[in-house]
């Protein structure tokens, strides 16, 4: 009898405890769908909603104010396909993004093996380089709008003073120019986010390798190109793509220093955007230029980290 | 011993080559050095400057400081109000996302079942998605919703906004922190909601402070949101004041400049006091992204 029991008594326990276990399964289901809850609700109401309505209402003529609209299938991507301005933005959005992401990472790259070579000790100079990026894009856009005016701005008296006149130039005003002043200029502002990057991963490699190295008397150069690169390659990674999403969404600067101009020389995909929505109550046709635009910086980014993740795994 | 200190000697620091680098290297450091530092002179300069000055002395420091500039942009551009608008809206975002990001985090990094490996995808995607793309409907529902300028919409949309970012780090962060603390908990009968707040969540602290640099430098600094949503007189944040005080002032770059001087204080401000918390948090935000 006491035998029976005594083997029973695991069964029995199992057998209460099944209800009991499921009991917990849900109020842990329902603790887990509390903790989800906000989360989910605001995320899905202002990020995911309005994106599937835009692949809806990129198809309409809708101006955002009238309340019939009309279906008009692919006439906003026809009309877009055949619009020169809407090539000259994209010309300007790819040009800008190329710049910026071959200066700005190159300069914080450059920054970064320095600061963390011989200059290690300087610390304040990190902290120096970081200042910018903590401005908003707007009051950059005002200092280098005063820095690069034609007339009294800083950088053609500055050239003047110093015997150089024959280099002033209408720095924002000339159509060939211009880019590659806003590249500059958002290069400047950003650069010390690249360079924080490109040090956290500088200081994650070993110095061990750089002493065998080093003592089987390889040149600075090798020293870079067969250690230092490879394995910083999660930082390039990460700061190309940054740069990359960053610069093709570019609005703030631009939209501040020259508003797309002179002409259209300056005028980014986003400015565009922004244009026909909301100068022009363009509103079905402006989502078909964002639409353009997100598959873009989505494709590009693609390709991106698949060419560059390969990198990491070939180590 | 001996030879081995004549080699090192030899073959670093007299080495012509090695010297001619590290002076490259010195003079790249100083170039860029003055880059940043010359505009950021420029900018002060030019703030402390009476209309008369800048136009006899456009490139020297000021001869006399005009410290008026400042109160008449502080006046002049309602600096006090969006002051006020930008800390609020800044401050009750970064607690949203806190909260409700660390909240999402946590059974998504603790229940790997399919289901919730699926909502995880959900939240993340939103990290390569453009704002953009879903501006039109946005501006539409904001208007249905009748939460154009108001505080709750535009710190609604940046929270959305930011989220997908503060799920990922946390949901990463909160995989690496070990079960068995909570696991007790449980047991004893605490709630799932008092075992997250009390035992898991001062674990996270890294994170959180990783979440509060990125979520304050990305929403202070924004233009473009309340430039869409915040038109109104007194809804608007320092970017926005100053954008629309530039349009009043166009050509009045000494009350311009002290504007925005006003409205970079207070971030740069706290980059300086806490910079290597900055640092850390800006590497490991983007290291783990």
């Amino acid at each position: 009898m006491e035998q029976t029991t005594i083997v029973i008594e695991p069964l029995d326990k199992r057998e209460e405890t099944a209800p009991r276990q499921r009991k917990f399964r849900l109020r842990q289901l329902r603790a887990q769908g509390l903790f989800l809850l906000p989360a989910l609700v605001i995320f899905t109401a202002f990020v995911v909603y309005p994106i599937l309505a835009s692949l809806y209402y990129s198809l309409t003529d809708w101006d955002g104010l009238a309340p019939d609209l009309h279906f008009v299938g692919l006439a906003n991507f026809q009309q877009l396909v055949s619009d020169p301005t809407v090539l000259t933005d994209l010309k300007n959005t790819l040009v800008f993004a190329a710049g910026v992401m071959v200066l700005q990472n190159g300069i914080a790259l450059l920054l970064a093996i320095i600061l963390d070579g011989f200059l290690r000790r300087l610390a304040f100079l990190r902290v120096l380089f970081l200042i910018p990026a903590m401005l908003s894009a707007l009051a950059i856009g005002y200092i280098w709008s005063y820095i690069y005016a034609p007339q009294f701005g800083f950088l053609n008296t500055f050239l003047s003073k110093i015997g150089l006149s024959a280099w002033q130039q209408d720095w924002l005003g000339n159509a060939h120019l211009v880019l590659f002043s806003l590249i500059f200029t958002n290069s400047w502002e950003f650069m010390g986010f690249g360079m924080v990057i490109f040090l956290a991963g500088l200081q994650a490699v070993p110095a061990e390798l750089y002493e065998a190295a080093n003592i089987d008397g390889t040149s600075g150069w090798q020293r870079f190109r067969y250690i230092t690169f490879p394995l910083i390659a999660p930082a390039v990674t990460v700061n190309v793509v940054l740069t990359l999403i960053g610069s093709m969404k570019v609005f703030d600067l631009i939209f501040v220093m020259t508003n797309g101009g002179p002409g259209d020389a300056s005028e980014s995909l986003a400015i565009r955007l922004y244009k026909e929505a909301f100068t022009q109550n363009h509103f079905g046709y402006g989502t078909a230029v964002g639409i353009v635009m997100s598959v873009l910086i989505l494709g590009l980014s693609m390709i991106n980290l698949r060419f560059l993740r390969k990198r990491e795994v070939e180590l | 011993m001996q030879t081995r200190l004549v080699l090192k000697k030899s073959a670093m620091p007299l080495n012509p080559g090695f010297l001619a680098s590290r002076g490259l290297a010195l003079l790249i450091v100083l170039f860029w050095s003055a880059l940043v530092v010359i505009p950021l002179v420029v900018l002060l300069s030019v703030a402390l400057k009476s209309p008369v000055e800048m136009l006899n002395n456009p490139l020297g420091w000021p001869a006399q400081f005009v410290w008026s500039n400042f109160a008449d942009a502080w006046n002049n551009a309602s600096l006090g109000q969006a002051l006020f608008n930008s800390v609020l809206i800044t401050g009750v975002t970064l607690l949203g996302l806190i909260l409700f990001g660390a909240m999402a985090a946590y059974p998504l990094a603790r229940f790997t079942g399919p289901w919730s490996q699926r909502v995880y995808i959900y939240f993340v995607a939103g990290l390569i998605v453009p704002i953009q793309l879903g501006l039109f409907p946005l501006y539409k529902e904001m208007h249905d919703l009748q939460l154009i300028n108001t505080y709750q919409g535009v710190i609604l949309l940046y929270i959305a906004v930011n989220l997908p970012f503060v799920i990922f780090l946390y949901t990463g962060f909160i995989k690496t922190v070990p079960r068995e603390l909570e696991e007790a908990a449980l047991l004893d009968g605490a709630s799932p909601m008092q075992t997250f707040w009390l035992i898991v969540f001062p674990l996270l602290t890294p994170v959180t402070a990783t979440v509060a640099i990125t979520g304050a430098l990305s929403t202070w600094n924004d233009f473009f949101i309340p430039l869409i949503f915040l038109q109104r007189d007194g809804m608007q944040t320092l970017p926005l004041a100053i954008f629309n005080f530039v349009g009043q002032y166009n050509n009045n770059w000494s009350l311009i400049f002290a504007s925005v001087i006003i409205s970079s204080l207070p971030l740069v401000v706290i980059f300086l006091v806490l910079q290597r918390y900055f640092i850390k948090g800006i590497a490991a935000g983007a290291l783990r992204g």
